[in-house]
């Protein structure tokens, strides 16, 4: 282990040499995610001897609620607002797909198994993280740097939905074509990391393959699922009635 | 036909106008003049409810704007800015654009329609087919009211529209923004268009003071 972390002093070295001023934050963010994982790995522990549903239940809420302020910090929209719609959006997305993963691809006794539920959901979620924070932040500061062509829409006879289109559509491209460009290139360029662990386990390369298209199917869907749920949910709180952007959306940003 | 109805605006904690009154009939040609940030702009802002009003009320028609009018106020206004956008890709794109939208879908314009207003305006067809991002901004003007011609709007608001023109070009946008069927609430510096307007309308110490001709 101990060599595993003597590997990072070559970046810190680099940085060091580049005076790039990462070092902290490098050292800073090494350290939480130690004392993250080694935390989670004693829960996770407990949670898989324990195997109680409802406490894997609370687990599961924990996660979606901290991915969800983590989305709305990360794109600077005010959580006051926004807090219960988003979390609809990417909790929503993020259950139906691990759901249907579980009871249908995997379909272990019980049905609650921590074993599989807490990782899937996990892997489900953190990549749903990502495309929300991108589609969200795309989709509103798009509206506000061309504020005059969205008002130019609606004064065209656009409905609040016609004239958000756009962006809409931009919005949801930006965070799902890295994934599409991911995919086309698995395999070939990347090994994932839930299927090479799974060989590193022992797992044949075949078994492997299969759980990770099944995973990949999900994550993809849940992805572009909590992007579009996200949006069309926050826009009624995003917008007054007379279809302008209020200016409270955003926090610590003017 | 439009009244403004002891408006008070305020932009960024300025007040601009306040409880300024302003009625104009039907067919009026209003020019409004002040210096610069006093309110010009964001009185015809104001008009299409992109700029909520701090107090008063604004009527066009016998529709006192609200967030239920505000919809319909919007059809009957055509608001062209000094740099319209055209919001597609190339030109024939953009002139279709309002049309794509469920509230005109039905009435599409003939490509007939669309060639006599390019005509009237001093356009040729082959526009039609440029992209958007290649015009100029005199063209980009003059397509935008075509495209609100094409619309059938009545009330046109317009912002400094002739800077930016040649005057061949000025005069076709004039000869059609100056028809009777047509209300033009608008700025501008341009002494020629504002001696053809028929009412002057003075921003001084946030109020609207008509001045006589």
């Amino acid at each position: 282990m101990i060599s595993m972390y003597a590997l990072m002093l070559i970046p810190l070295a680099i940085f060091f040499y580049l005076q790039l001023g990462l070092i902290r934050d490098t050292l800073l963010a090494i350290t939480r995610m130690t004392v993250q994982l080694v935390l989670v790995g004693l829960y996770l522990k407990y949670i898989f001897q324990l195997n109680n549903p409802l406490v894997s239940l609370l687990w599961v809420t924990i996660m979606l609620v901290v991915a969800n302020f983590s989305v709305l910090n990360k794109v600077g929209l005010n959580r006051r607002l926004f807090f219960w719609r988003s979390l609809a959006g990417v909790g929503g997305s993020t259950l139906f797909v691990s759901g249907w993963f579980i009871l249908i691809a995997i379909r272990p006794d019980p049905i609650y198994d921590a074993r599989y539920m807490i990782p899937i959901v996990g892997m489900i979620l953190g990549n749903c993280l990502r495309s929300n924070v991108l589609s969200l932040e795309r989709f509103y500061s798009g509206i506000r740097k061309n504020e005059n062509e969205f008002t130019t829409y609606l004064l065209l006879g656009a409905t609040l939905r016609e004239a958000t289109r756009p962006y809409l559509r931009d919005a949801i491209r930006t965070a799902v074509s890295p994934s599409i460009a991911t995919i086309a290139t698995m395999g070939i360029v990347s090994l994932p990391g839930m299927m090479t662990g799974q060989i590193l386990g022992g797992a044949l390369p075949t078994t492997a393959i299969k759980y990770q298209i099944g995973i990949m199917a999900c994550i993809f869907t849940a992805m572009v699922v909590a992007a579009f749920m996200n949006i069309l949910l926050s826009l009624p709180v995003a917008f007054d009635d007379h279809q302008r952007l209020r200016s409270d959306i955003f926090c610590n940003k003017t | 036909m439009i009244q403004f109805k002891n408006i008070t605006l305020k932009v960024q904690h300025q007040i601009l106008l306040e409880d300024a009154i302003l009625h104009i009939a039907k067919g009026d040609k209003v020019v409004v003049r002040g210096k610069s940030g006093c309110g010009k702009s964001s009185l015809l802002k104001s008009m299409v409810g992109a700029l909520p009003l701090e107090k008063g009320s604004i009527q066009v028609n016998d529709l006192v704007l609200s967030a239920k009018t505000v919809g319909h106020i919007r059809s009957q206004i055509a608001f062209i800015g000094q740099e319209p956008v055209l919001g597609a890709e190339n030109v024939r794109d953009a002139l279709l654009l309002p049309f794509t939208f469920k509230a005109h879908s039905e009435t599409p314009p003939t490509n007939q329609q669309i060639s006599e207003l390019l005509d009237r305006l001093h356009l040729s067809n082959e526009i039609l087919d440029k992209p958007s991002k290649r015009i100029s901004g005199g063209e980009k003007q003059r397509i935008a009211i075509l495209r609100a011609l094409l619309l059938r709007k009545t009330i046109f608001l317009t912002d400094e529209i002739t800077s930016a023109l040649d005057p061949a070009s000025r005069a076709a946008v004039m000869e059609e923004l100056f028809r009777p069927e047509i209300t033009l609430l608008s700025v501008s510096h341009d002494p020629e268009w504002i001696n053809t307007c028929s009412r002057i309308i003075d921003i001084n110490n946030t109020q609207l003071i008509e001045v006589e001709k």
